[in-house]
């Protein structure tokens, strides 16, 4: 066995680092592809058929092709487009964000649609808005039928950032890949990403646990 | 003041409804009746548009509710309904269920809206069960709760669609007894039900429909001892 941790202990700051950054666009991405998706499913359901089928084509667009792909264009072809330099932190946030959100979309719209249709024929009777429906009655429980496919989505965004170390921004993997030449060692870095990794994720999971055990008060 | 004329609806190619002509008087309380796929809950549901007529009016108040505009929206809202299963909001407690609408829709201010649904769980004989949610009760309980939330907009008119049908039989009576205190308060009512003692004894009217027919209506002593129709008298024969 050939391991040796004690030359990695100066790069652990470095790479610790690396958990803010990769936080921070991934907090983002989620952020949007959460209000896009819900957008989106709102599309998906509605009677106005230009707008459920927008939706329908932007899904199967942005399922069909590679996530990598979408990075590379975002980061790479935008700019040679438009002439406008994008920094890899906010190609980041869009790429994950945009992407993200066709996936979150069908999971809201499934969620939307079994919900008892008679809750929307109450809130009509009663008068209610459509949006005030939406909002307060038909999307709270939709959430609480479809939280663990979100938590699902969120974590494997979550483990999906990597891919951004493609675009040269320094998040956890980009940062191990770094250490790994600097020390012509790799199997330490990567196992030390690999554990924190492991650790955000477990993270995410009690969060969502937490939410499914305050949305189930009412049951 | 509600008023049908020539009421038609079809789904696709099948004709639920025929040539509707009827009217129900302030204060009064229809039962309306009929053997299962006579219409009867659809005739009902087209009264708030919950379905949409296929042809035909209806006039609540003078207002042409065909028509859509603000004032009609308005109208709608002087209607309230029942349903066979309830449809109380899962997520809410019992007084959230109840003053969720008078605030949102009415604009009523928290503490107020609170107070009248106070008084009306009190009505309905549930007020220690204002912070329970609604999977805690009972059918009736939840149907009594669903009666208060649609009193709690104020109606002039309520719609019960088969209000007892989903129930254990112990517990169709508490609801019975609420809608007979709400039909001698006053209000008038339409109500689509299989309970024949309710139609016979609280109703002004009966309506009785099938195939989507208005075949017969009338006083209730008159329809339940002397049937003018044979397929009224059919129908009853078996009911009764």
């Amino acid at each position: 066995m050939n391991l040796d941790f004690s030359q990695m202990v100066p790069y652990i700051p470095f790479m610790l680092e690396g958990i803010w950054v990769t936080l921070k666009f991934v907090f983002f991405a989620i952020i949007l592809g959460a209000i896009f998706g819900t957008l989106l499913a709102l599309c998906k359901i509605s009677h106005i058929k230009p707008l459920r089928w927008a939706a329908d084509a932007y899904t199967s667009v942005f399922r069909g092709t590679p996530l990598i792909l979408q990075l590379m264009i975002i980061y790479y072809a935008v700019p040679q487009l438009t002439g406008y330099d994008i920094d890899a932190f906010l190609a980041a946030i869009l790429a994950f964000g945009l992407n993200s959100s066709a996936y979150i979309s069908e999971i809201i719209r499934a969620g939307i649609q079994a919900v008892d249709k008679g809750q929307m024929e109450a809130a009509h009777a009663l008068g209610i808005p459509y949006r005030a429906m939406m909002k307060d009655i038909i999307l709270p429980q939709a959430l609480k039928n479809i939280l663990p496919a979100l938590m699902n989505e969120f974590i494997t965004l979550t483990k999906e950032s990597a891919i951004v170390s493609t675009i040269g921004y320094l998040d956890l993997m980009r940062r191990a890949q770094v250490v790994g030449a600097d020390l012509f060692r790799n199997f330490e870095p990567l196992l030390f990403v690999g554990v924190i990794y492991w650790c955000l994720v477990m993270g995410l999971t009690v969060i969502g646990r937490m939410f499914e055990r305050r949305l189930k008060k009412s049951d | 003041m509600i008023k049908v004329e020539k009421l038609h609806k079809s789904f696709g190619n099948h004709e639920v409804l025929k040539d509707i002509t009827t009217e129900i008087k302030k204060g009064q309380v229809v039962s309306i009746i009929g053997p299962s796929g006579s219409g009867k809950s659809t005739f009902l549901r087209c009264l708030n548009l919950l379905e949409t007529p296929t042809s035909g009016t209806i006039w609540i108040d003078g207002q042409n509710l065909m028509e859509s505009t603000k004032e009609n929206q308005k109208v709608r809202q002087q209607i309230g309904m029942v349903f066979q299963h309830f449809h109380l909001f899962p997520h809410m407690t019992v007084l959230e269920n109840l003053t969720y609408a008078p605030i949102k829709v009415k604009g009523e201010k928290k503490a107020a809206a609170e107070e009248k649904a106070r008084a009306l769980l009190k009505r309905v004989g549930l007020a220690p069960k204002e912070k329970a949610y609604p999977s805690s009760l009972s059918g009736g309980q939840k149907q009594r709760v669903a009666i208060a939330r649609a009193l709690a907009m104020e109606p002039e008119l309520m719609l019960f669609d088969e209000p007892t049908s989903a129930l254990d039989p112990e517990m169709v009576k508490e609801v019975l007894d609420v809608m007979k205190d709400l039909a001698k308060s006053g209000m008038t009512m339409a109500v689509v039900t299989h309970e024949m003692g309710f139609a016979r004894e609280v109703a002004d009217r009966v309506l009785f429909l099938d195939h989507g027919v208005l075949v017969e209506e009338g006083n209730p002593v008159e329809f339940f001892n002397n049937p003018k129709t044979d397929r009224a008298r059919d129908f009853l024969e078996k009911v009764l």
